[in-house]
């Protein structure tokens, strides 16, 4: 799966009233098939320190098109195995060492493809291993380091609970069990990083971000303790700072006085639908942001009108697009 | 416990920070690694490695790796080095080109950091060259981890404040380097090193500058636990409030000031009505066509919300802003009469 972005441009299509915008589910579908054909470009290999996550990506957007088939499973499967180091973690690509954001696509990947008995057979214990490799990480404050040197942030504790809940083995799919983490932990860290604004950052102190605000939520929500930690009065105000990210043009921004980008749509709506508050948002001016950012020739998805077309703002566009209901789309899943 | 929001496996994780995964290459990288083609395999140096190609995943389309032949060789050495567990000044020149020409590499930051701490290599070295190298490039993120394992390694933060300030000429939002900022100030100290005069003058050039504000926000109230007070001491709480409402006065419709004077409320459990006032000079329902701000105006409602009989009021005030000053969000005003007990309008 190529990263590279290009070749076209968001734009809304000569002679079209905004009126008429419409997903062109066809075009997004035969761009994303032709990522992988994209070979010879330098950006390929530039990217593939992204290479498994670029292919999640890409077929969640197919799954989300309706088009779940359109690249080869046992290829996807074959690839995402080739990046299985010993000790349980994947790597991006082959030769890439295992790190914790890429064992989560590769997880991710398998549940999607519902790739685990193929696991099991190649791996025994396969699932165990991955776990393990997951558990090491997690360190003595409940945070989750990305791999062996120790970088700690919200994602990865996200993506920790995110992979085991995926492969059956977080704690409380397991009660009879010993835990292999400590939910807990991770979760009062992640209340923590909640900020005096509402919102939540990378870091205890860290600066509100919407991005940050999606993997927080999703941690609680995983836990089972987003009500009770949030409550209604911490629903509304993180909603009200969500919400303060949508812009005149209808996108959303990840902080304030920053430029919108379609890939928000997803942070924020994901966010927001987590909290039962998606309907703050204009959602009509939101679709047609959204729409104003798609190629309607060649198909894919800019962060914003004119720019060039990428795989991770196609599928997070979809994704917004897709919590909104929009018509023909699977419906996803905000956490 | 089962969890609220965890049917279907649509679930996505943000990989990147920012979180974007752009590799903003330009041109002028592409010359960089053609300059770069052979050196290595013409060089005496590297004549005892053999280079060591991907091997291929299988027959299929997608478990094939195609590299251009020019990264493609520096990778092979980087692959045959590894194999063997080298650590040699080689190496790190290696990964030095490698990390030139594609810094969001992360295997190849790791292996660098190994190296140089097996060879205890000088790392006021490696810290001037990651200057050089976080100033072209300056959206990489790996580079501030290494730069945070260099540095913690160090003991000392000599340089790294002023060196982050020059980041900021060039990138003032940052979040990386903001929390690479925020780390230095907890693992050395300097929570009174003219830190607080640093967040002064990040404001002063950028009023609107949101990551300022926050780190303001850290500096003044992040040692609670460690018995520092922060806008909790009414002389704190007064200089702060200060400062948000001067640079309110500056720019009066800009989210960060209003939300960093909410918060201090909110932190020390002040009575709104001792901001009303202030608030009235942005936006008042005496003159409900000269409102200033919107953020003043929702500012108003909750102060006005806490009076005895106000609620009426706040009502009046929450219409203007779904019909008027910020209809974008209507529906979270509707919801904000409906806390209030008022019908929609
Ligand atoms: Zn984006």
């Amino acid at each position: 799966m190529s990263l590279a972005a290009g070749p076209g441009r968001g734009r809304v299509a000569d002679g079209q009233l905004p009126d008429d915008l419409k997903l062109v589910v066809d075009k997004h579908v035969a761009y994303i098939k032709s990522l992988d054909t994209r070979r010879d470009e330098l950006e390929y290999h530039l990217t593939e320190h992204l290479r498994v996550s670029g292919i999640y990506w890409g077929l969640t957007a197919l799954h989300l098109l309706g088009q779940p088939d359109a690249l080869p499973r046992a290829g996807v499967l074959d690839f995402v195995f080739s990046c299985l180091h010993e000790n349980g973690g994947f790597g991006a690509a082959p030769g890439h060492d295992p790190h914790m954001l890429y064992t989560v696509s590769a997880v991710q990947i398998l549940a999607m493809l519902n790739g685990f008995e193929e696991l099991e057979t190649k791996v025994p214990d396969g699932k165990m291993k991955i776990a393990k490799f997951i558990s090491k990480l997690q360190q003595p404050d409940g945070t989750f380091a990305g791999d062996e040197w120790g970088e700690t942030d919200t994602r990865f504790l996200y993506g920790a609970f995110n992979a085991l809940s995926l492969l059956g083995l977080m704690p409380y799919q397991r009660p009879n069990d010993a835990p292999l983490i400590d939910v807990s932990a991770g979760t009062a860290h992640v209340k923590a990083c909640q900020n005096f604004d509402g919102g939540f950052g990378l870091s205890p102190g860290a600066e509100s971000h919407s991005g940050q605000v999606f993997t927080c939520l999703g941690i609680l929500a995983i836990a089972g303790e987003l009500d009770s930690h949030l409550g209604e009065e911490g629903k509304d105000r993180l909603g009200a700072w969500l919400s303060e990210r949508q812009l005149e043009s209808g996108g959303l921004n990840g902080r304030p006085e920053k430029l919108v980008d379609a890939c928000y749509s997803w942070w924020v709506g994901s966010s927001m639908t987590m909290i039962n508050r998606l309907h703050w948002l204009d959602q009509p001016r939101l679709t047609k942001f959204i729409l104003e950012c798609q190629d309607p020739d060649e198909g894919g998805i800019a962060d914003r009108p004119g720019d060039m077309v990428d795989v991770f703002h196609t599928v997070f566009g979809i994704a917004g697009l897709s919590l909104m209901g929009y018509d023909g789309l699977l419906e996803v899943d905000p956490a | 416990m089962p969890p609220l929001h965890h049917t279907s496996n649509f679930t996505f994780i943000p990989t990147i920070l920012s979180p974007h995964p752009k590799i903003p290459f330009q041109p002028s990288d592409k010359k960089e690694i053609q300059q770069a083609m052979s050196k290595y395999f013409e060089d005496p140096a590297w004549a005892d490695i053999t280079p060591l190609p991907l091997e291929d995943g299988g027959p299929n389309a997608l478990a094939q790796i195609a590299y251009s032949a020019e990264y493609d060789e520096l990778m092979q050495y980087l692959r045959a080095v590894m194999a063997a567990n080298e650590y040699s000044p080689r190496v790190l020149a290696l990964t030095e080109d490698l990390i030139e020409l594609n810094p969001a590499h992360y295997t190849v930051w790791l292996y660098r950091f190994q190296c140089l701490v097996a060879l205890q290599s000088d790392l006021q070295r490696e810290l001037a060259w990651l200057n050089e190298t976080a100033l072209v490039h300056l959206k990489n993120y790996q580079i501030w981890h290494h730069r945070n394992l260099i540095v913690d390694r160090l003991g000392s933060s000599e340089g790294e404040a002023r060196f982050v300030e020059r980041m900021f000429e060039r990138d003032a939002k940052n979040y990386h380097v903001w929390s690479y900022r925020q780390w230095l100030v907890t693992r050395f100290d300097l929570w009174e090193q003219g830190e607080l005069e640093f967040t002064e003058r990040m404001i002063e050039s950028d009023v609107r500058n949101n990551s300022a504000w926050n780190h303001r926000w850290f500096i003044v109230n992040g040692r609670e636990e460690q018995g520092v007070p922060g806008v909790s001491d009414p002389a704190i709480r007064a200089r702060e409030i200060q400062f948000a409402q001067e640079a309110i006065g500056k720019a009066p419709h800009n989210e960060s000031p209003w939300n960093y004077m909410r918060g201090i409320a909110r932190k020390s459990g002040m009575a709104l009505g001792h901001l009303r006032e202030f608030v009235e000079q942005y936006a008042s329902l005496a003159q409900p066509d000269k409102v200033r701000s919107s953020y003043a105006l929702d500012f108003l409602v909750d102060i006005l919300a806490e009076e005895k009989g106000g609620k009426e009021q706040a009502g009046e005030a929450l219409d203007l802003l779904a019909s008027k000053y910020d209809p974008i969000r209507k529906n979270y005003w509707e919801h904000k009469k409906d806390n209030l007990g008022l019908a929609a309008a």
